[in-house]
């Protein structure tokens, strides 16, 4: 890891205590409204800085760590638990990794099989019945490259009664990519462990 | 069947050694440079060290390899 690489993670990982303290102060009081020529506004002024700073520098070691493979190593192993003491270690570390590889695989083949399908189970006036029957079951596939501001299901002009409706998966983008660092860093350290024991 | 679809179980007398030395895993490990949970696994079976680890282990007790380890030949 380079020299420079170390003292901006050392900044940013002390930025973080001090962050939360300055988020907190903050919501303790409308500083927004404080006279713009007073200590107050200076004061916000100023700590808006340092966030900018802060989250600029998540950022950049953010792209950092997927540059350059040291301070990957150094920053993610210890945030995942990974030891390598020793070549049994590593040995055991490669078949955890892949059995955690091929489960997130897994896991993101079932979400984007969830985030495509649109199911939509439904009665029609019996004006609109088909056949004599008002009960409708709607499927399909869906694959959009961007998020829209609001899915729809197609075809749905006919006025009717809902009973059962499903257009993908209701999680953010956010809480997905959360669930699945979550899912890496669990299943990974599960593996290692009944691989050990 | 030819000898090379055979499976090898290799069996170490590694605990042997270590006992005419007197030595506990935790002190083996240290001279070798490997952690107590793979001398431990070594002497279980459970894990079939590399040739590196091999040569060290062999190298530190001033014997062949082979006086170490042997090989059991068995069907796959």
């Amino acid at each position: 890891m380079k020299r420079y690489d170390s003292v901006l993670l050392r900044v940013f990982l002390w930025g973080i205590p001090a962050i939360a303290v300055l988020a907190f102060s903050a919501s303790q009081g409308d500083w927004t409204s404080a006279d713009p020529a007073g200590w107050l506004h200076l004061l916000n002024r100023g700590f808006g800085i340092i966030l900018a700073l802060w989250m600029g520098l998540s950022l950049f070691l953010s792209l950092r760590m997927i540059l350059s493979e040291p301070l990957r190593d150094a920053v993610l192993t210890r945030l995942t638990f990974i030891r390598e003491r020793d070549e049994r270690e590593a040995l055991l570390t490669g078949r955890a990794t892949k059995a955690t590889f091929l489960m997130s695989l897994a896991i993101l083949i079932l979400l984007f099989g969830l985030s495509a399908i649109q199911v939509s189970v439904y009665r029609v006036p019996p004006e609109r019945a088909i056949h004599g029957k008002t009960g409708m079951v709607t499927m399909g596939v869906g694959f959009c490259l961007l998020d829209q501001a609001e899915r729809k299901i197609s075809g749905t002009v006919v006025p009717r009664q809902d009973i059962f409706s499903y257009a993908g998966l209701p999680l953010s983008s956010s809480a997905v990519i959360l669930i699945l660092i979550a899912v890496q860093i669990l299943f990974y350290n599960i593996s290692v462990r009944r691989l050990i024991r | 069947m030819s000898r090379c679809a055979m499976q090898f179980k290799i069996t170490s007398r590694l605990h042997v050694l270590r006992a005419e030395r007197r030595m506990t895993q935790e002190q083996l490990a240290r001279e070798i440079g490997v952690t107590r949970a793979t001398i431990a696994a070594i002497e279980r079976g459970d894990y079939n060290p590399s040739l590196e680890l091999a040569f060290r282990l062999a190298r530190f007790f001033d014997r062949d390899i082979e006086a170490i380890f042997s090989v059991e030949e068995g069907e796959q």
